[in-house]
């Protein structure tokens, strides 16, 4: 049990967009600065592949750190989430199981309203052809970040 | 659009599949092969939700029906997605800002319809199965579409 709750402590973050398990504790300061960190590299990397001028960034960036800050909030649910998970891993109960499922729709609802929500502030202050590419990037990164954290964790048994 | 990596990529999921969906033939991006590599794919699916679940006789009544009824209508969606990813790489490198604004309302419609279904359907499994196997099934879904959409994003270019 030791083994698999270090296993999601690390894959809890992976699973909600962190490329660092490795580093991971389960400690919520570390969390805090993991995601901190992460947050950092992704507005790097969104930046890089948004290709705007200097009047695109001055509007683009107080959006994207705005959707940032909101989108830390459900990252960190996520984190929770999971480790709920690994504490009942080993002995699920039927209502265990109903509240994890209720909560996990509950987060992926909220992160695709959070989704729309940005996208429709970035179209009033952004060419939308630089909207698109937004959403692609955005799609492409969650979608590779989640991806091995999410196959990391095993399933309910 | 290349589904036959889509096909090829649930060979990797954890559950074993059955050979054929790793010598997935190569499409050459016709609309038929498009279908037939879409429901292969959904055939792989289903294996792998069949290997991953292991259902009791009562539960597999109860739900592949609901299952079935999830992925027709979530084929109807993807046929859409499908269509506008192929206007996509016919305009691509002259997208205008009015082709953007109607494919990015298109897309966003679409995921939100896609996010919906999942939502309701999920439910709808919760209602059939026990907890802990409503759980797995969520758990085999988000895997399965994690891995598809990998794919699939990685075959559409950026917007210029």
């Amino acid at each position: 049990m030791k083994n698999l709750k270090l296993a999601l402590a690390a894959t809890a973050l992976l699973a909600t967009g962190l490329p660092y398990a490795a580093q991971a504790q389960s400690t919520y300061d570390d969390q805090q600065q993991l995601i901190a960190q992460l947050q950092a590299d992704k507005r790097a990397v969104v930046l890089k592949a948004m290709a705007l001028d200097d009047a695109q960034v001055a509007a683009f960036t107080p959006i994207y750190d705005a959707y940032q800050a909101d989108r830390k909030l459900l990252m960190q649910r996520g984190v929770d989430l999971l480790n709920a998970y690994a504490s009942n891993y080993d002995s699920m109960t039927d209502d265990a199981a109903k509240s994890l499922l209720k909560d996990w729709l509950k987060l992926q609802k909220d992160e695709d309203a959070l989704v729309e929500k940005y996208v429709k502030r970035f179209d009033k202050a952004l060419p939308t052809t630089k909207v698109l590419r937004f959403v692609q990037v955005e799609n492409k990164l969650n979608t590779l970040l989640r991806l091995p954290g999410i196959q990391a964790i095993p399933l309910a048994k | 659009m290349k589904i036959a990596l889509v096909a090829v990529a649930l060979a990797a999921i954890a559950a074993p599949l059955p050979a054929y969906s790793q010598a997935a033939p190569a499409t050459q991006g016709v609309k038929t092969d498009e279908q037939i590599l879409y429901r292969q794919v959904m055939t792989d699916k289903r294996a792998v939700f069949a290997q991953n679940l292991q259902l009791t006789e009562a539960e597999s009544r109860a739900f592949w029906p609901v299952y079935d009824e999830y992925e027709g209508k979530l084929k109807k969606v993807n046929d859409q997605f499908l269509a506008l990813v192929d206007d996509y790489a016919a305009k691509f490198g002259s997208i205008t800002d009015a082709d953007a604004t109607a494919m990015l309302k298109k897309k966003m419609a679409l995921e939100k319809q896609r996010d919906d279904l999942k939502q309701v359907y999920t439910k709808k499994v919760a209602k059939v199965l026990p907890p802990i196997k409503a759980l797995r099934y969520a758990q085999v879904e988000t895997r399965i579409n994690n891995m598809i959409r990998s794919d699939v994003y990685s075959l559409i270019p950026i917007a210029q």
